[in-house]
């Protein structure tokens, strides 16, 4: 009877337990993987950033449906019209504003909290507001149980968070037409704004705005480089 | 007596029966396309509505599956169907409504499932066709001795609910005329009661009005696909819809929400509000903005500004001016007189009457006009008038269109339009386009290709003298000047860069450091290139680039189509197959349609129809026959329409008055066809005046259209009739007297040939776009000469070779 016991204990952890381990491992694994193959790969160099990819388990921001989809090298639909990113766009915003230790970074559209959770692992505070309520309400749970250093708002980004500001880098991660005027002035003298330009499904360019005094410039980056065809080639 | 007078009765009441059911599903169809475009996109509803217009050749199969029984039952029959047709007209549309059956065709490609539940949309849009066209395949079949008179029934008919939809849709909304028509099936089936079966066929009218009669106190609302703008906005906080209002060009709805604030692409050094705007929307897609007069133009913070920063302008044109934002520009940066002309009649409606206070509408001032007409139109009927600045709506989206409007002919921007602008301009006058830079760049570079050819067409040697664009971190605007840019011109352009934080890419003396003083672009092909356009001897390098970047003319009006096939593989290796469906989805979505219901018109018509082999003989005359007429009329009938688009402007009704005139004269000419005691005669007279007089239009159309297209609206409504009809009455001729042909000898054939002739007709439609967008218009009337010549050689040509033997 007590081997009995025993072996059921061992049969009911391999029965349950193992497929969850199994899951975790998986996921760590396609990772691991995505990083090296999908951000390493393609010229991010930057070891916070790689650091910071590795650690965030992206699936655990994508809604149920879509986990197994979690690592592929594609956005994916969150709700309300709105996507999380193809990892190597994190990966690239991320770099872009050169994160560090002691920064404080100004979020514009939490979607998932993917890129939050990702920027907090590497700066000191994040400060991330999304429009949608229910987006919004989704990602500040996770991000809640996870870290102590993001703070979410519920509200229009236009006013971005005068509270806390200046920041020392601002993502817009939702695509606008125009860059609100309260956004250039949080961003610290020197800091730099990204934002991605493009459809939810495809995003070709992104919008580098730098300030440096009263000066302020913008430069048009392309993840992804078009060679057009010349007499040459 | 009494009976003869009974069976004439009888028959008239089936021939009128078969209008209204025939006018109930063309309107179904068009209804139906509105409907879709709102829940997921206009492209969308042309690759749904498609391949459900397939049901027509399907029910060609069915027939001549069952055709014995079929043709027994059918006096009870075809009024039972054309009930039930009305029902599912009705109850289909409710099905796919429901979460169940929905799909996001913009997932389409990311998620595969969704291509199963598109299946399943699929096949519940084409019961209803299916339906319907068996009650009208089983009219044609069984009447076969009398299908003239059955088939001018079926293309009046048809004729008519082409215009009964667009004044429906000018007055109320797609989901509440979606009951009104199922109800004329409903009419129908009442008009051909047959004593028989009495049962079933009362039981079918009954239920389909119960249906319709609920939809329409209950017509629920639509569901949009949650990435269309429309429901993008309606997560805002506090958003909600204000005013909504039905018109033919679309649904239109205002949208009021604290957080929708309207500045494309504006200056770094603007430090004030963004006001707060209600957006437009058109089919749940972003139109444009209800303009606030009294609060600062943000316009003026953007390279939207540069024709009046160069110079006073009195006055300005602003062709298709949308919701009226660039008027009001213009009237704010100084312009004594200004005209916009906007080619929704809802717009001016709105801004006339429900937003008139807040807008301050223009009509108000008396400096300002806003008219409702097509721009090209407009353009040609003030050959008395000069502008200082045409200006041209902003192009491309934020972040790029995804293609969509890749096949959307677009005759405001081709070479010939910017003549017409070219020709209205005063000594110092200027055309303006603006234009989000695009990457790779594509939009960018066509419209500097189309200015400067522009300007050599008119003599200009050196067109960097007469040509300026300067860009902003988002948009490009560029202005044609028709006198050289003088220093002055020069001096406040580069005054205003420098204030805007915006860079100078054009400018005569410009050097390359200027042109990324402010915002850097990473990939300099765009100055490359741009230089390249410019510069006469460097054409090879256009030639040479990945896109299609050549200006477009009257005969390919495809401004937005940018993809070479040869650079399809090189795309691919560099964005991933991922992505290439959003690089141009437009194109993509014409030949996913082209290949899809080809593959399904030959899994579920040609095929299960080859079983029929071993009870006939001489299947390829039919099968050539009927699918040349299928395939030359529907490319005629493409290219007539596209034509008088460009003669009279306003896509909607151009269209509608083309298929009606097209269907009615083509009704005559098979009521006339029945006259000749030899169908095989009248097939041959009629398929060989038909491509004589295609051959005639394909040579000399355009030219006719061109040397009297500003002539008095009377007049061209006159000419244009006359060259509709003339061949559209022969082209109604051949498909009666083929039928009857085969009723003479092949009857076991005539479903196959309805099969045939409604799936090819189905094919054509996107064939003949992407020929057109290939070769051009004329190749596409060349083609239909063609098929015309092959249906006249196979019954007709047949017949005299035999003859001689």
């Amino acid at each position: 009877m007590k081997y009995f016991k025993q072996n059921s204990v061992i049969i009911f952890l391999l029965l349950f337990l193992y497929p969850l381990n199994s899951d975790a491992q998986d996921y760590t694994m396609q990772r691991q993987s995505m990083v090296e193959t999908q951000i390493r790969n393609r010229g991010i160099r930057d070891a916070s950033t790689l650091r910071a990819m590795r650690q965030v388990p992206r699936h655990l921001y994508i809604p149920e449906n879509q986990q197994r989809w979690a690592y592929e090298d594609r956005p994916l639909p969150i709700g309300y019209g709105q996507t999380i990113s193809q990892p190597y766009i994190v990966g690239y915003m991320t770099e872009i504003i050169k994160p560090k230790k002691g920064y404080r970074v100004l979020e514009i559209g939490t979607g998932s909290g993917y890129q939050a959770a990702v920027l907090a692992e590497i700066v000191d505070h994040v400060y991330t507001i999304e429009i949608v309520e229910p987006l919004g309400l989704t990602a500040k749970a996770i991000l809640d149980k996870n870290y102590e250093n993001v703070s979410v708002k519920i509200a229009d980004g236009y006013y971005g968070w005068e509270e806390f500001a200046p920041f020392d880098a601002i993502v817009v991660t939702a695509a606008a037409e125009y860059i609100p005027p309260p956004l250039i002035e949080q961003l610290k003298d020197g800091g730099r704004m990204i934002i991605p330009v493009g459809s939810p499904f495809r995003v070709q360019q992104l919008m580098l705005v730098e300030k440096k005094g009263d000066r302020v410039s913008s430069r048009s980056l392309m993840p992804v480089r078009f060679v057009p065809f010349t007499s040459g080639d | 007596m009494a009976f003869k007078l009974l069976t004439s009765i009888h028959k008239t009441a089936r021939i009128s029966a078969l209008g209204l059911h025939s006018a109930a599903i063309i309107a179904f169809q068009l209804i139906l396309m509105q409907l879709i475009s709102v829940m997921q996109g206009y492209h969308f509803a042309y690759m749904i509505i498609s391949i459900a217009m397939l049901g027509f050749g399907a029910s060609g199969t069915f027939i001549a599956l069952f055709r014995k029984k079929l043709l027994e039952a059918s006096n009870w029959l075809v009024p039972s169907l054309m009930a039930v047709s009305g029902f599912f007209m009705v109850v289909s549309f409710n099905l796919a409504r429901m979460p169940v059956f929905q799909f996001d065709v913009y997932l389409l490609f990311v998620e595969s499932s969704q291509f199963g539940v598109l299946a399943l949309g699929y096949i519940i849009y084409f019961i209803p066709f299916f339906v319907g066209a068996l009650a009208i395949g089983i009219l044609f079949i069984k009447n076969a001795g009398q299908i003239g008179t059955y088939y001018f029934s079926n293309l009046l008919g048809s004729g008519i609910g082409g215009i009964v939809v667009v004044i429906l849709l000018s007055h109320i909304f797609a989901l509440q005329a979606l009951p009104l028509v199922a109800i004329l099936s409903v009419m129908a089936a009442v008009l051909s009661f047959e004593k028989r079966k009495r049962f079933l066929q009362i039981a079918g009218i009954v239920l389909s009005i119960g249906f319709i009669g609920f939809s329409i106190f209950q017509p629920g609302e639509l569901p949009l696909s949650e990435y269309k703008g429309l429901s993008r906005t309606l997560n805002l906080p506090d958003a909600e819809i204000i005013h909504k209002q039905a018109d033919v060009h679309g649904q239109i709805e205002v949208v009021e929400s604290s957080a929708l604030r309207y500045a494309p692409a504006l200056s770094f050094t603007y430090t004030g509000a963004v006001p707060v705007k209600k957006n437009v929307f058109i089919n749940a897609e972003f139109y444009g903005v209800i303009p606030l007069y009294d609060t600062v133009n943000i316009h003026n913070f953007t390279t939207e500004a540069l024709p009046y920063v160069m110079r006073q302008r009195d006055k300005v044109l602003v062709l298709k001016s949308g919701t009226g934002t660039g008027v009001a520009h213009a009237l704010q940066s100084g312009a004594k007189h200004v005209t916009g002309v906007t080619e929704v009649r809802g717009i001016k409606e709105l801004l006339k009457n429900r937003f008139a206070e807040e807008s301050q509408y223009f009509a108000l001032k008396p400096e300002a006009n806003f008219i409702y007409s097509d721009s090209r139109q407009y353009l040609l009927s003030q050959n008395q008038s000069e502008y200082d600045a045409i200006i041209l709506p902003r192009m491309e989206s934020f972040g790029g269109s995804m293609g969509l409007n890749a096949l959307h002919e677009d005759y405001s921007l081709t070479i010939e339009a910017f003549q017409l602008m070219w020709n209205r301009l005063s000594d110092h006058g200027v055309i303006s386009v603006t234009t989000w830079i695009d990457y790779p760049s594509r939009t960018t570079l066509k419209i500097a290709a189309t200015l400067v050819e522009t300007l050599r067409a008119n003599g200009i040697e050196s067109p960097e003298n007469h040509l300026v664009a300067i860009k902003s971190w988002g948009t490009i605007s560029f202005v044609l000047s028709k006198n050289p840019l003088e220093s002055s011109d020069i001096a406040n352009i580069r005054n205003f860069c420098r204030e805007m934080l915006f860079d100078p890419v054009l400018l005569p003396g410009i050097s390359d450091d200027e042109r990324s003083v402010y915002n850097q672009i990473e990939d300099d092909n765009l100055y490359r290139y741009l230089d390249a356009i410019l510069s006469s001897t460097d054409q090879s390098l256009l030639a040479e680039y990945d896109f299609h970047i050549a200006p477009a003319t009257d005969d390919k009006p495809y401004f937005s189509r940018f993809l070479k096939f040869s650079t399809l593989k090189k795309l691919r290796d560099t964005f991933g197959a991922e992505t290439m469906p959003f690089l141009e989805l437009g194109y993509l979505i014409v030949w996913v349609t082209l290949i899809q219901s080809s593959i399904l018109a030959f899994v579920l018509i040609i095929l299960p129809l080859f079983k029929l082999r071993k009870r006939s003989r001489n299947l390829l005359p039919t099968l050539l026959y009927f699918g040349a007429l299928g395939l030359g009329y529907m490319f005629a009938e493409i290219i007539f329409i596209q034509r008088f688009i460009l003669y009279f402007g306003h896509p909607v009704y151009a269209i509608s008055a083309v298929i009606s005139t097209m269907m009615i004269a083509s009704g005559a000419g098979s009521l006339y066809s029945g006259k000749f005691k030899d169908p095989v005669k009248a097939s041959g007279v009629a398929s060989f005046a038909v491509a004589i007089l295609l051959l005639i239009y394909a040579l000399f159309f355009t030219n006719v259209l061109t040397l009297t297209i500003d002539f008095p609206l009377f007049i061209k409504v006159f000419i244009a009739f006359f060259m509709l009809a003339i061949p559209s009455f022969f082209m109604g001729m051949p498909f009666p007297s083929g039928i009857r042909i085969l009723n003479q000898n092949n009857e076991q054939h005539i479903p196959w040939a309805w099969g045939i002739n409604g799936c090819l007709s189905v094919i054509a439609t996107s064939l003949a776009t992407l020929i057109a967008v290939e070769g051009g218009f004329r190749v596409v009337m060349f083609l239909a000469t063609g098929l015309y010549l092959l249906a006249f050689a196979v019954f007709y040509g047949n017949s005299l070779i035999s003859k001689k033997a």
